[in-house]
This record gives structure tokens, sequence and C-alpha cells, in this order.
């Protein structure tokens, strides 16, 4: 996988995520001659964009997905950047340099020995306790589940380990420690998309064909189309809910997530391109831009979406698995109730998990919504601590352009401030 | 490989802000700056920008920097009139009240400001003391003009346009202000609240929480003017029925346009614009700061109107760029990516005309810069003397493949695939890899870009007896080469209508775009060809060559 070549005497910076914005600033960085260690709390590079599916019609919608794949592909071939999964920042020192120690959970499956041959996955009697990655470029592309794993239940199960052909498997493997010295970190820990077990009355985890966006992302990439959790067939029509989880000052986050608009219209519309017999209907507050040339694709947008400027406070139980969403005319106010076979509810883009700890761990600072704070009213890279540098979502709710932008800054402000960047004479 | 000397001038066109921050970073990092400016003075557009209004400081000490700083040159009522050359090695000449110079530079940086426009005549008003424009009512709460402002103030936002969150702000800004002065009431009338920005959703609670009306509807409103006595007129979603309002003074929302010169300087970058006219086609490739031309970045308003923190970002990223570009003064590059035989060319300049990277430039023979050169073919499939072959991916290389792909004893249709490194190559890796169901008979030809498929290969493909081709580039506008996929289509259009001269079917040949992530799409695409083809039968010309 990774070989790295770290010269003893070149700057090293620390990564923190793995994610397009972590996989973005690592690239960058081993461009200007930098070594990188990045670390990455789960078992596969890419984070969250790298479940997303293509949303083209009839042309590309610039939503980066690809861009992602890219990225990733990238990284794993550059032998400057050394990528540590399941690994956890544990501490954080700062003399002349940044000492940090991390945790690491050690790959039950051996990246060196797996042939992605598939068997563990087939024959393991656990759902989710052997999980794929979603790219080629996620080596190894099996990973353990411990969440879910009768192994470190109970001790019960070594079927993967018995079964694998090339002895790839080691289940009993501790966690370990491990530590390193950097001269600059970045902190590119992504975000936790919004629950909607949170508001049970648009009935998700009751009702099996109510999903968030990010769910119809994987299954688009995966499936290639989408069919209804229930019964494996062709919803009819369905329905998207906007601002799920966002926009809310009642929880705390009275922001906008910025990519919602964007991923429910470009699925919406490449659903509609691809099956012309589905319809779709889109509920939301207001609709937010996406990139350039955005007007001309909201105008085809609402010739091929009907737009409800509504949001549903409930997804009432219908037949056989459908809902109904009630909302009032925008013409004459009288109540619509209208029957969905599947409804979508585009969750937002909330703090991740892990920022309270590592603001402690880095002695940075959290904003209002628990976001990382940026300490610079032009530049939303730098941080309260010198050397410690922000990127992508996990200083504030972006699509993936922007994330990649953010990084290539981060980056670029991380030479900066290690004076690396050599000049012309 | 071979040792060439990188020019470190850059030309940075536009003397806005992004343009003098870019400046003075890169003066930073030791390079040289030229740095022209349209208008007689630098600084860019004043109060739009809540981050220009309120960190002013920091801007004056960057407009100092770059005014007094040796390593940059200011031009004022400069504009550039004609560029030619390579990245690392360009020449521009430059025309200041008439006259013009010639000056060299390693890169460029395209920075200028996008302008504004008032939409006061789209609403459907006349002059009027009581009608301003968005940026009128900012220069008069800028100068303290308190007494200036009406009692009942509406805002229309979004109406005649679809607008931005730059757009958005303004209003919610001014509108804050005035709502804070005694007697005073401001209302918005909005169509879509636009709050993907950073801290715009908070602002725009806080200013309701203040106390402004917000109204939104779908339709522009319908304007009623009589001398200073106003009335708007629009259908309410809420309350069902169209409602008057009679405010005392409009603001009228004004469009962000790509600046004025935006068509012609693209014209002589060669660079493209999006579909509004401002710099950069919009195609992931280019992001953030690049564009169809290596060596040639684009920076703040110039590709799409923002907040200045966005500005700064696209100088970031345009830094790094210039930096892996210019490095210190020299670069090593490859001798040749595609080599081009002098006996052959014709100097019909083909090859200059289709290169979407800026890369063939000619002296009396056509050359290809190293530097700028991405190895994407699609000249070599153009040339129509065949005088270039695109080093390891040569015509005798690929025809040998493509032979060497052809399976005698086959049962199952016969498929070449011609497969885009960028996309379709890594959709079929990703699909072999999980296992996912493909025709027996097919055979992946990787190319660096589909616009290297000749149409010769797909014939010398059906000589040999395949029963079908694929030609399998990325999605419209996903091009990395911005039109090679667009090559590719064309020229198998080419050769369906020629195999259908010659007596087979035209469905046996199919061209198709799919995503790098998308295996799933791939697997369709090549067993519904597998499909077609199962019901076309065997080609006729391999029935014969067995026979």
């Amino acid at each position: 996988m990774n070989e790295s070549s770290h010269n003893q005497t070149s700057k090293k910076v620390l990564v923190i995520g793995g994610g397009i914005a972590g996989l973005t600033a690592a690239y960058e960085l081993a461009r200007l001659d930098l070594d990188v260690d990045l670390v990455e709390k789960s078992n596969f590079l890419g984070g969250h964009a790298i479940q997303f599916c293509c949303k083209a019609d009839d042309e590309c919608q610039k939503c980066g997905a690809c861009s992602v794949e890219k990225r990733l592909l990238e990284v794993i071939e550059e032998p400057r950047i050394k990528v540590s999964l399941g690994s956890e920042l544990t501490g954080m020192n700062r003399n002349s340099r940044f000492s940090y120690t991390l945790s690491l959970r050690p790959l039950k499956i051996d990246p060196q020995k797996c042939t992605n041959c598939g068997v563990c996955l087939e024959k393991c009697p656990a759902d989710g306790a052997i999980v794929r990655g979603y790219s080629k470029n996620n080596v190894p592309l099996y990973a353990i589940d411990q969440n879910h794993c009768l192994f470190f239940k109970d001790g019960s199960c070594k079927v993967c380990q018995d079964v694998c052909p090339e002895k790839a498997i080691t289940l009993d493997q501790g966690d370990s420690q491990a530590s390193g010295e950097v001269d600059a970190i970045v902190v590119a820990s992504g975000f936790k998309a919004f629950d909607p077990v949170d508001k049970p009355w648009y009935r998700y985890g009751i009702n099996k064909n109510v999903i968030t966006g990010l769910e119809l992302e994987r299954m688009l990439r995966e499936k290639g189309e989408v069919l209804r959790p229930s019964d494996n067939k062709f919803p009819e029509r369905i329905a998207f809910i906007q601002c799920i989880g966002s926009r809310e000052p009642k929880l705390q986050h009275g922001f906008c997530s910025q990519v919602c608009c964007s991923y429910a219209m470009r699925m919406a519309q490449a659903i509609r391109h691809r099956y012309p017999e589905i319809k779709a209907t889109i509920f939301y507050m207001d609709i937010q831009n996406c990139g350039k040339d955005f007007s001309s694709f909201y105008t085809k947008c609402r010739d091929n979406i009907h737009f409800v400027r509504f949001t549903p406070s409930d997804a009432w139980q219908g037949e056989g698995d459908q809902l109904t969403l009630r909302y009032s005319d925008e013409k004459d106010g009288h109540v619509i109730e209208e029957v969905f076979d599947m409804v979508v509810l585009s969750v937002g883009i909330m703090p991740g998990l892990s920022n309270a700890g590592l603001a402690d761990l880095l002695k940075i600072d959290l904003d209002e919504y628990g976001f990382f704070a940026c300490s610079d009213p032009l530049d939303s890279t730098p941080t309260s601590q010198q050397g410690v540098f922000l990127a992508g979502t996990a200083q504030a709710p972006k699509n993936i352009a922007d994330s990649m932008a953010h990084a290539g800054q981060a980056a670029q402000r991380v030479a900066q401030y290690l004076g690396v960047m050599p000049c012309p004479k | 490989m071979e040792e060439i000397r990188i020019d470190t001038t850059v030309l940075v066109i536009g003397g806005g802000w992004s343009g003098i921050k870019v400046a003075c970073e890169l003066v930073d990092l030791g390079y040289r700056v030229i740095l022209i400016e349209d208008s007689a003075t630098l600084g860019g557009n004043g109060l739009f920008d809540h981050l220009v209004s309120s960190n002013k400081e920091e801007l004056s000490s960057l407009l100092a920097k770059v005014k007094d700083h040796e390593a940059v040159e200011v031009l004022v009522s400069t504009r550039l009139v004609f560029l030619t050359g390579v990245p690392g090695d360009f020449r521009v000449w430059l025309e200041q009240e008439g006259k013009v110079s010639e000056k060299t530079a390693g890169a460029v940086v395209v920075a200028l400001e996008a302008e504004i426009v008032s939409l006061s005549t789209a609403y459907g008003f006349q002059a009027a003391e009581n009608v301003l424009t968005q940026s009128e009512v900012e220069a008069r709460l800028a100068s303290g003009g308190a007494g200036d402002i009406s009692k009942d103030v509406l805002f229309l936002v979004g109406l005649q346009q679809e607008g931005s969150p730059l757009v958005m702000e303004r209003a919610i800004r001014s509108a804050s202000e005035i709502q804070a002065l005694e007697g005073c009431q401001a209302k918005v009338l909005v169509g879509n609240v636009k709050v993907a920005e950073h801290g715009l959703e908070s602002l725009y609670r806080q200013s309701r929480e203040r106390g402004i009306i917000y109204i939104k509807v779908k339709e522009p409103p319908k304007i009623k003017q009589d001398g200073s006595s106003l009335q708007i007129e629009v259908f309410d979603n809420v309350l069902n029925r169209d409602i008057k309002l009679t405010p005392d003074m409009v603001v009228v929302e004004e469009a962000f346009r790509p600046h004025p010169d935006a068509t012609r300087v693209s014209q002589v970058l060669g660079i493209g614009t999006d579909s509004e006219g401002f710099f950069q086609q919009a195609n992931v490739y280019y992001l953030p700061i690049r564009t169809n031309r290596e060596g040639i970045f684009v920076i703040g308003s110039a590709r799409e109107p923002r907040n200045l923190m966005h500005g700064w970002t696209d100088v970031g990223n345009t830094v790094l760029e210039v930096r892996n570009l210019l490095g210190e003064g020299k670069k090593l590059v490859p001798i040749e990516r595609a080599k081009i035989h002098r006996g052959k060319c014709t100097i019909c300049l083909t090859c200059v005309r289709v290169c979407p990277h800026g890369a063939i430039y000619w002296d009396n023979r056509a050359i290809i810069s190293p530097v700028a050169c991405q190895g994407c073919g699609i000249c070599a499939s153009e040339c129509p003397m065949d005088a270039i072959q695109l080093v390891n991916y040569t015509d005798e290389e690929m025809e040998a493949q493509v032979l060497a792909s052809i399976e005698k004893k086959v049962e199952a249709p016969q498929i070449i695939a011609f497969c885009c490194q960028n996309s379709a190559h890594e959709a079929s890796r990703m699909a072999r890899l999980f296992g996912s169901s493909l025709p027996e008979g097919l055979q992946m030809i990787k190319v660096p870009c589909a616009g290297k498929v000749d149409v010769d290969y797909i014939l010398t493909a059906f000589e040999a007896g395949t029963d079908g081709v694929l030609v399998l580039a990325c999605h419209k506008d996903n091009c990395k080469s911005q039109h090679g996929n667009t090559f590719a289509e064309w020229r198998v259009e080419h050769v369906g209508r020629m195999l259908e001269e010659i007596g087979l079917e035209k469905e046996r040949v199919r061209f198709a775009t799919v995503a790098s992530n998308m295996p799933v799409e791939f697997v369709r695409i090549t067993n519904e060809m597998e499909d077609t083809l199962k019901g076309l039968g065997p080609s006729r010309i391999k029935k014969q060559a067995a026979a």
C-alpha cells in the first residue's frame, strides 16, 4: 500500500482526517515536498464524499464525486504520505515541534496479503461485521467492523480467519499506541450527517422507505438505480424534504448546510433523466445555489421536478409502506395529501462527534455550533494555535469543490508557516 | 528528460483586491509580478462586500505593499492585447494609452473583477429620488446620510435574477442598518433567501429578530410608479392573495456580471468562459482556479462573484499552482510527450486549433510544449497527415493492441472497448474488483483520453473481426481535456456512417459516457452492448474471414 519514504531532515505535517479535505491537504503538502502523516479513524479513506454517486444526466453536474475518486488514487500512490487507518489522536504536546500520540486499531485484514476475493464477506454470519470500501482505491478493500463482529463480542466466531485463502485475517490483535512528531497540523476531521432519528415524525427508522440523502447516494452508486428498501421495486413517486437538521435554531443548528439543495436537485434530476416514469417532488424553504450555471440548471429542474415551497411536518404511514405528506396549495391554501413510495430526507452537515475532544487536545476553539473556529476574518484556515490549520467541513459546511479549495489554501498556509516554499534566486 | 528554463514573472490582470493579494503573496515567494489594471487606480469595488469594508486596514497595507515593492511593476490604464507562447514562456503585449509594449511571463493570473449592474429597469422602475440601487443605498448609509432614508423601505431581491448569497447579504446588511434608524421599517420582498454561506443564516435570523419583514414570493411584482408614489403588487403565497405594498422608498438588487472586457480578454488568452460569461468553464477539473490552458489561472469574482474570503482561498490555491509550475525557474520535463514528424507536418495548424491546453504553437513548424502538453492525444488523432505520435500511444502500438485483443476462438460476441483512463478505465477496474459480471468477449484498451481514439483504430478492429466496438469517455463537461469526449463522439458517428456504407450495422460501434466512480454503469453499458450484438449476430467480416 504505502511505502513511506520519509526524509528525516524534511519537515512533516500531521493531517487529521482522510476525507476529501484531508486527502487534498495531504496531496498538496506532498507536492510541496513535505512528508505527511495522514491519520484516519475509520477503516477507509475517502470520508463521506467517496460514497457519493455520479449525478450526470446528459451532462456532468459538477458535483465533484469523481474528483474524490481521483484524489484518493493520487494519495495512495504518493510515497510521501504515510496513511494510518483505524487511528485516533489521544495526545498532543507542543514544544519546538508537535508531539502526538495515537491509539491504533490494527487492520485485521492485512493489505499485503488480501487479494480482495471477498470470501470473508460472503461467509461472515453477522450482519455488517465485514464491510467493503466504496472505491477500488480503498486498500484494503475489506475491513472488520468491531461493533458488529461476533469475535469482538464474545470470541465465538472466527469464520473469516479460517476461510481466507491467503491467511490474511488475524482477529486477535489488540489496540496499540503510536506516536510521532510533526511541525504543523491540519485538522480535516469532517462532519457528521444529521441523524433523522432525532425527528421521528418523519418515520425514519420506522418506515424502511424513508431514507436520508446519504443513503440515496450510496444506493445510486452501488446499484445505479433507486429501489424501495421495503420491496426492492421502483418507486413511482419520490419526495425529497429539504433542510432536515439545518437552519434550525431550536437545535442550535442556525446555519445552512450548503449542499442539500444541490444534492437533492441533482439526484432527482439524474433519476428523472434515467427513469422518466418516476415522479419527483422537492419540498423546500429556499433553494440554494450550486456552482456555476446554476440558473439554467434550476430552470431545467423546474421542468422535470415538482417544487413545493412547504416543509411537511410529518410523514404519515400509508398503505403498503407508502407515506403520505400533507402540504397546502400555494394558490388557495387548501390542504393536499399526497402519497409517496419513498421519502428522502435531505440531512445536513453537522459538527463531527470528535470535534470537542480534538479541540481539547489541540487547544483550539469551537464556534457556537461546534465546528472548529477560524481565527482570521478573511482566511478560514488558521486557528488560535500557531501551526494548526483547518480544512474542509471540520470548519463549516461546504461542498466538495469548496472543501478541496479550502484544503489547498490550508496547505499553502502550512507551507508559509513552515517557510518551505522555495524561492527563485 | 530535459531541463528547461522557466520565466518566473507572473502577469496579474486586474488590480482589484484579489489581484492585489495574489501579487503580494507571489512576491513573498520571490517571483516578480506585473500587475495591470485597466482603470487609473488600483483597489477593488468598494462597499459591496462587507469583508472589504470591515478589513480596510489590512487591505490598505496590501495596497501599499504592491505599490512600493520593487518586484511588482504596476501598470494602470493598461490592458492585455495579445498573448503567445506556452507556460513558462509567454510573451504578452500590453497597451497603455495607445502605446504597446512587449513583456514576458511564466504564468498569467486573471483577476478582472465582476461589474455591478442595476436591475431597476428590469423591474420596470423609472429613475426617481426614491428608487435606489443597492450600491446607492450602501453609499448613502456609509456617508452617514441617515436623514436621506425614508421611513418605509422595501428591498427587492431575487425576483429579476436568481441571485446569490452575496446579493442577499448586501440587502440584509443595508436593511438592518435602516431598521436600526429611528422610525424606519425595512421590508424585503424576496424570491429564494440565499443563505448558503458561512454566517449568513445567522445574520438573516438576527435581522428578522430586529423587526425586518421578509415577504417570500415567486413572481416578480407589478410596479406602479406615479411621481414619488410607489405601488408594488405581488401574489403572497402565505396569505394566498395579492398584496399591495406602498413603500416610501425601494432599494433594487443589482446583478454581478462579468467584467466588461471579459469576452475580449478570454479570446486573447484562449481560455473559455461559462454560460454567463465569467472566466473558467464549468468543469470539475478546473476547480478551483485553473482553466483549459496550463499556466493561466482565474481568481475571485473573475470566475464567480463570491465574498473576499473565497477570493483569498483562490489566491492561496493559485500560489500553490504557480509555485508548482514555475518552481525556482527551471523544470525537468519529458523531452517529448508527443512527437511531430517534420516531414509529414504541412503546418495546417489543425493541432494548434484543437489542442485544448494551448500547448501547441508554431514557428516554421508546429511545436508542442512539454510543459503544457497533457498527453491527451487529441492532436495526434485529428492530424490529417498522421504527423503526430503520442509517446506510449503511437498508432503502431495502438493498432498492435487492437489486433492482440481479437480472440479468434471466443463464442461470445467480441467487444473491444476503448476506455478513457480518467473515467471508463477506472470504472472497469472497479467493476472487476467488485466481481461484477462483465461480458465474456470484452477486451479493454486504455487510452489517455477518448480523444486519442483514432477512426483507424476502430476500423482496424472491425477489419480484424470484432463484433462491436465501444468508445467510453467522460461525461459531457467532465473531460479533463475539455472536448476530447466530443471529438470521440464525432468520430464514432463518422465510423457508424462508414460501417453502413460497407454493409455493417452502425449499432456495432457505440459511444457512451461513464464516470470513474460508477462501476455499475460500466457493467450496464458493456452488458447492453453484448445484448445488442447477440441480437445482430456475428460480424459479417468475421464470418468471411473464417470461411
